[in-house]
C-alpha cells in the first residue's frame, strides 16, 4: 500500500495550483459577485490548454488519468466554485460524449474548439420536475424519418446561459423509463432551441446557470450520441466520474475554508490570547481536520480504483457523499470561528459557506446516495 | 348609531377537512378564525361609528372557543359583544341559528344590522336574510358601498348583481350582508390587542334568551343533514396535442360542448 | 404544570400572527433583496404600538411580560428577520437603558418617540477587537468638568448609520476591564459622532449595519446612564437573560418559517412516482426537526417563564439559546436539501432561512463562550 501521491501527480498539483494562484484567485470574489460568465479567463484558461486534460494528446489534451483530473477539480475548487463548475462541466460531462460517439464533423464543430476554450459545452440531464429521479425525463426524442423531433425543458444547466452545444439526455420511450433514455447533441442556432430563464443562485455564483428549451428541433441521426438502449449504461458511467469529480470539488472547498480557519483562528485574540489557544476552537480544528483527511483517502481511492479498471460504482457515491458533507460541515464551523465576521460579505467564509451547497445536489443528493450505497452493500456478501 | 354585527367563527381556510367513515360528521382540523365576509361587516360597522357616534355590538352563537373572534371584534374597536352558548345549540341549520340570533337581537336597540354574505364553512347564505325576516325588517345582500345618511334615516348601498350594480336606498332598521370589496379590514393596533385580552366576553344561553329546548338547535331545525360526501377526485390532466391554432380549436370544442362551461 | 398558553396569550399570538402575515411577509423578499431599511413599513408598523411592548402603560406601552414578549419576538422574526432586527432594537436593546437610568428630558426625547417608532435606537457593544470579550473595549469615557468626552470606533452596529441616538459601552478605565464599563448615551447631531462604512451582510439585510464613529464627542453629564461607575456589566445582567432567552425566540421563528416550506415542498414535489414526503429519508428528517423544535419550543418558554417568575435562569436562557438555534440551523440546512436545487435558488425562501439564520451564532453569545459558562455553572467551583 503506497499512499503518497507519485512525483508526476504532485508536480501536476504545484503547476495547477500555482496557475490558479495567479489567474483565478485575484478574481474569485468578482466571479461570485457578479455573476457574469468569465469569458476572458476562460478563452485564456482554453489557450493554455486544460479543458482536454482527459483527452488524448492528438487532439490537444493531455490524456490525464483519474487521480490528475480529480487534483485538477480540488485546486478548481480550493480557488473558485463557479469557476470550477464551468471548467469540470467543459473537461467532463459537456465534452465526454462527443469525444466518445461523435461523428468526425462534430467533433471538429464542438470538441476541438472546446479544447481550446472557443466553444463552451454543457449536459442537460435535469428538469423542473425531476432532478433524483431520472426515469421521469419528460424531454422527449421522437423518432421521425431520418433523425429525430426533440420536445422538452431542461433546468439547472451549468453553462446554460452561453453553452454552444449541449449533451441533451432525453427519452425516446417513456415507457421503458430510464431504460429509454439517449443521448443527443444540440448544437446553438438549432432552430427550436433556446436558452430560457436565467437562474439566479446563492451558490457557485458563476456558473451562469440556466434553463433550456427545446420547442420541436429536428435532429438528424448522427446527432445520437451512443446507440439507442444504451443510455442506462452511459448515465452510469458519467454519473461515477460527476461524483469523483464533485467529491473533489468538495475536498478543495474543505481545504480552503479549513486554512481560512485557522488562520483566523491564529491572529484573533480574546480574553488575552489568540482563540486558537481554546479548546472549543481546538475541538473544532481538530474535527475538520480529520473528515477532511478521510475525504482526501477515500476520494483518491476512489480516483485510483478508476484507474486501476476496478469497479467503483459504490465508492464513487461514498466518496461524493461523504465528501460534500464534510465540506457543509466544514464551512458552518468556520463560518463560526469568524464570528459575526462570517456573515460579512468582505471575509471570504461567507462565500465558502454558500458554495458548499451546491455540492450537495450535482451527482446525486446525499439521500439518494446513501441508497445506493446501501442497496450495493447489501448485494455484496456479507 | 347602533349597530348589530353578527359574527361566525368558521374553520380556517386552510384547515384539513375530512369526511368521517360513516358520511354522517366531518373531522375537521381545530384551526378556526372570523368568517372572512364577516370581517367586512365589522369593519363597515366601526367606520360608521367613528364617523356617525354611536355603539357596535358583535353577537356570535358558538361554542367556547367563539370568544376568539369576539375578542379579534374588540381589538378591532367594537364596544359590545355577545357569545350565545349552549349545548341545546348543537346541530343548528340555517333556520335555528337565524331564529335564536334574531331573538338576541330583539333585546337592543338597533338601527342597522351588519353580516357577512355568506359563512365559507358551509357557503349557505341564509342566516343573514332569515334574521332580516324574524325581524321584520328590510335586508340587501352583497353590498359593496354603503352611505348613511342619517337624516333621512336611511342607508345607500352598492349591491352586486350579474355583469353591473344596483344602488338602493333601504330605510332603517334594515340588515344588509357584506361582500369583498366592501372595505379593507384594519389590522389591530397594540391598544386594541391589549383591551381584547383583557376583556370578559358576556354570554347567554337558551334559557336567558327565553327559548325553550324545541325551539333551538337540531330540535328547532328546519333542515337534516342526511349525509357528507367527499368531493370527486380530480380527473385526469387531458393533453390537447397539434399546432397551436387545432389545439385552440380543439381545447373550445371541449369546452362548450364537452364541460358545457362557455 | 400547565403547558398551555393562556387563552389571552393565546388570542395575542393569533393576532401578531395574523397580522405579520398580513403586514410583513408579503414585504420580507423585497427587504431582502434591496438591503434597504423598510421606511414604510416600518412607519405603518409603528402605528399599531408594539415597539412599546416592554414599557409601563402609563407611557404608552403594553406591560407585557416575557412570556407574551417571546412570542411577539417568535412571530415577527417569522416574518421578517431584517424588519424584526430593527424593530427589537427599538423594544429592548436600544431604549433598556434609556428606560431604566435616563433623566425625564432624555425619556421625553428619546425614549416616547422611540416607542412611537419616531426614532430609531441602537445599542454598541461590539468594536473590531472585542466581541465576547467586552473587557477589552477601547472606546474611552473620559469625564471633562460637567461633560463627558467620548473616543472610539463601535463596530457591527444594527441600524447605526439611520440611529438617532444610541446606548454606547465605553470604559472609563482600561486597567479595571470589565469593572470600567460603562453606558453613556449618545444622540445623533452630536459633533464628532459620524458613520464608518456600511457592512453588506449575507442575511439579516433590510437591517443596516455599520461603524460609529466617536471622535471626541462631548456629552452632558446626564447621557451617563447609571447609578454608579463601573457597573455597566452588572446593567447589562439585567437583561442579559432576555436578550438569550429572545434570541431563541427568534431562532424559533426562523425556524418555523423554514419547516413549513420544507412540508408544503415534501408534500408536492414528486420523484419515482411518489410525493417525496413518502420515503423514509425524508420522513426522518422531519422527525428530526419536528422534535428538536418542540424541546426548543418548551425551553425557550420555560426560561421565559422563569424570567417572568423572578427565578433564577441564568443557566436555562442561555441553554435556550443555544438550542433553539442549533435547532434552527439544523432546520434551514434540512430544508434547503428537501427542496433540492432550488433550495438555493434566489427565486425562493430558503436560502434566505438559511443565509438569516446565522447570525443567530453571535447573537446573544457564541455557543462556545455559552458551552464555556453553562458547563461551568454545572461543574461548579473546583
Amino acid at each position: 500500500m503506497n499512499f503518497e501521491f507519485s512525483e508526476d501527480h504532485k508536480f501536476f498539483r504545484e503547476r495547477v495550483s500555482d496557475l490558479l494562484k495567479k489567474l483565478v484567485l485575484p478574481h474569485a470574489s468578482r466571479i461570485d459577485e457578479e455573476e457574469g460568465f468569465p469569458e476572458n479567463l476562460f478563452k485564456e484558461f482554453g489557450r493554455l490548454g486544460y479543458f482536454g486534460i482527459r483527452y488524448p494528446e492528438e487532439i490537444g489534451g493531455m490524456n490525464a488519468d483519474c487521480i490528475t483530473f480529480t487534483i485538477f477539480a480540488e485546486e478548481l475548487a480550493r480557488v473558485s466554485m463557479g469557476f470550477a463548475a464551468i471548467t469540470t462541466m467543459q473537461c467532463l460531462m459537456g465534452t465526454e460524449f462527443i469525444h466518445s460517439f461523435g461523428t468526425k464533423e462534430q467533433k471538429e464543430r464542438c470538441l476541438i474548439p472546446a479544447i481550446k476554450g472557443e466553444k463552451v459545452g454543457t449536459i442537460a440531464f435535469t428538469e423542473p420536475n425531476c432532478g433524483s429521479d431520472l426515469g421521469s425525463i419528460q424531454t422527449y426524442a421522437k423518432k421521425e424519418g431520418d433523425g429525430y423531433i426533440l420536445n422538452g425543458r431542461k433546468m439547472w444547466i451549468t453553462n446554460g446561459a452561453v453553452a454552444d452545444f449541449v449533451t441533451v439526455v432525453a427519452s425516446i420511450d417513456p415507457s421503458k423509463r430510464i431504460n429509454g433514455l439517449a443521448f443527443f447533441l444540440v448544437e446553438k442556432g438549432t432552430p427550436g432551441f433556446s436558452v430560457g430563464q436565467k437562474i439566479e443562485k446563492i451558490s457557485a455564483k458563476g456558473a451562469n446557470t440556466a434553463e433550456l428549451i427545446f420547442d420541436n428541433c429536428y435532429l438528424p441521426k448522427e446527432n445520437l450520441l451512443g446507440e439507442e438502449g444504451k443510455g442506462v449504461i452511459y448515465l452510469e458511467k458519467i454519473l461515477n466520474e460527476i461524483r469523483i469529480m464533485m467529491a473533489a470539488l468538495g475536498l478543495g472547498l474543505a481545504k480552503s475554508a479549513f486554512e481560512t480557519g485557522i488562520r483566523y483562528a491564529k491572529e484573533r485574540e480574546a480574553f488575552g490570547r489568540p482563540i486558537s489557544k481554546f479548546q472549543l476552537i481546538q475541538e473544532k480544528i481538530a474535527e475538520m481536520d480529520t473528515k477532511i483527511t478521510n475525504s482526501q483517502l477515500l476520494t483518491y481511492y476512489t480516483a485510483w480504483l478508476k484507474d486501476q479498471g476496478r469497479p467503483h460504482y459504490k465508492e464513487a457515491a461514498m466518496a461524493k457523499f461523504y465528501s460534500t458533507e464534510t465540506a457543509s460541515f466544514v464551512v458552518d464551523e468556520v463560518t463560526r470561528i469568524h464570528g459575526a465576521y462570517g456573515i460579512a460579505k468582505e471575509y471570504n467564509a461567507q462565500r465558502y459557506f454558500r458554495d458548499a451547497r451546491f455540492l450537495l445536489f450535482g451527482g446525486g443528493t446525499s439521500e439518494i446516495l446513501k441508497i445506493i450505497i446501501a442497496r450495493e452493500r447489501l448485494k455484496e456478501a456479507i | 348609531m347602533n349597530i348589530i354585527v353578527l359574527v361566525k367563527q368558521v374553520p380556517d381556510p386552510e384547515a384539513i377537512v375530512e369526511v368521517k367513515g360513516d358520511g354522517k360528521g366531518l373531522e375537521v382540523e381545530q384551526k378556526f378564525t372570523m368568517n372572512f365576509f364577516d370581517e367586512f361587516a365589522v369593519e363597515e360597522a366601526i367606520r360608521i361609528r367613528e364617523k356617525n357616534g354611536g355603539k357596535v355590538k358583535v353577537i356570535s352563537l358558538g361554542g367556547a372557543k367563539t370568544t376568539e373572534v369576539l375578542r379579534k371584534a374588540i381589538a378591532m374597536g367594537v364596544d359590545e359583544t355577545l357569545l350565545l352558548e349552549d349545548p341545546n345549540f348543537e346541530g343548528s341549520d340555517g333556520y335555528s341559528t337565524a331564529f335564536v340570533l334574531s331573538k338576541a337581537i330583539e333585546k337592543s336597540d338597533y338601527d342597522l344590522i351588519l353580516a357577512g354574505k355568506q359563512a365559507l364553512d358551509d357557503d349557505a347564505g341564509e342566516v343573514g336574510p332569515m334574521v332580516a325576516q324574524f325581524l321584520g325588517i328590510p335586508h340587501v345582500g352583497e353590498i359593496t358601498r354603503l352611505e348613511v345618511k342619517t337624516d333621512d334615516n336611511m342607508v345607500v348601498v352598492d349591491k352586486v348583481i350579474e355583469g353591473g350594480k344596483e344602488v338602493v336606498k333601504v330605510p332603517l332598521p334594515a340588515l344588509l350582508t357584506t361582500q369583498k370589496g366592501l372595505n379593507e379590514p384594519r389590522v389591530p393596533p397594540i391598544t386594541g390587542v391589549m383591551k381584547a385580552m383583557k376583556s370578559q366576553i358576556p354570554k347567554m344561553d337558551a334559557k336567558a334568551l327565553g327559548l325553550s329546548e324545541e325551539q333551538v338547535g337540531e330540535k328547532g331545525a328546519k333542515i337534516k343533514i342526511e349525509r357528507y360526501l367527499p368531493p370527486p377526485k380530480r380527473r385526469e390532466v387531458k393533453m390537447i396535442e397539434g399546432e397551436p391554432q387545432e389545439a385552440a380549436k380543439e381545447a373550445v370544442r371541449i369546452l362548450m360542448e364537452v364541460e358545457r362551461i362557455l | 404544570m400547565d403547558f398551555r398558553l393562556t387563552e389571552e396569550q393565546e388570542f395575542f399570538r393569533k393576532t401578531i400572527a395574523e397580522t405579520v402575515d398580513k403586514m410583513i411577509v408579503p414585504k420580507a423578499d423585497e427587504i431582502d433583496e434591496k438591503d434597504e431599511f423598510p421606511w414604510d413599513l416600518w412607519r405603518e408598523f409603528s402605528k399599531l404600538g408594539y415597539l412599546g411592548l416592554r414599557y409601563p402603560e402609563e407611557i404608552g406601552g403594553m406591560n407585557a411580560d416575557p412570556v407574551t414578549a417571546m412570542i411577539f419576538y417568535e412571530e415577527i422574526t417569522r416574518g421578517s428577520v431584517g424588519f424584526a432586527q430593527s424593530v427589537i432594537m427599538n423594544i429592548l436593546m436600544g431604549t433598556y437603558f434609556v428606560y431604566r437610568f435616563g433623566s425625564d428630558a432624555i425619556k421625553e426625547r428619546c425614549l416616547l418617540p422611540a416607542m412611537r417608532g419616531e426614532k430609531i435606537a441602537t445599542i454598541c457593544f461590539t468594536e473590531d477587537q472585542s466581541g465576547s470579550d467586552l473587557g477589552a473595549t477601547r472606546t474611552t469615557a473620559v469625564k471633562d468638568g460637567n461633560e463627558w468626552v467620548l473616543n472610539g470606533t463601535k463596530m457591527w452596529i444594527t441600524n447605526g448609520p439611520i440611529a438617532d441616538f444610541a446606548t454606547v459601552l465605553a470604559t472609563t478605565d482600561p486597567s479595571l476591564r470589565m469593572k470600567g464599563l460603562n453606558f453613556f448615551l449618545v444622540e445623533k447631531g452630536t459633533p464628532g459622532l459620524s458613520y464608518g462604512q456600511r457592512l453588506s451582510k449575507l442575511g439579516c439585510r433590510g437591517a443596516i449595519t455599520g461603524e460609529l464613529v466617536l471622535d471626541n464627542v462631548r456629552i452632558p453629564e446626564e447621557n451617563f446612564l447609571g447609578d454608579e461607575l463601573g457597573k455597566g456589566v452588572v446593567y447589562v445582567g439585567e437583561i442579559l437573560d432576555e436578550i438569550r432567552v429572545m434570541t431563541g425566540a427568534m431562532a424559533l421563528g426562523i425556524a418555523r418559517a423554514a419547516y413549513e416550506e420544507g412540508l408544503e415542498y415534501a408534500r408536492k414535489r414528486v420523484a419515482f412516482g411518489n410525493p417525496i414526503g413518502r420515503y423514509q429519508l425524508i420522513r426522518a428528517k422531519f422527525a428530526d426537526m419536528a422534535t428538536e423544535m418542540e424541546a426548543s419550543r418548551l425551553l425557550v418558554y420555560y426560561a421565559a417563564w422563569l424570567i417572568k417568575e423572578g427565578l433564577p435562569c441564568r443557566k436555562e436562557a442561555a441553554m435556550a439559546k443555544m438550542f433553539a438555534t442549533e435547532t434552527c440551523l439544523k432546520v434551514v440546512d434540512e430544508v434547503t436539501r428537501i427542496w433540492g436545487a432550488n433550495g438555493f435558488a434566489h427565486e425562493y425562501r430558503p436560502q434566505r432561512h438559511l443565509r438569516d439564520a446565522r447570525f443567530l451564532l453571535y447573537g446573544g453569545g457564541t455557543h462556545e463562550i455559552l458551552k464555556d459558562f453553562i458547563g461551568r455553572s454545572v461543574i461548579g467551583k473546583i
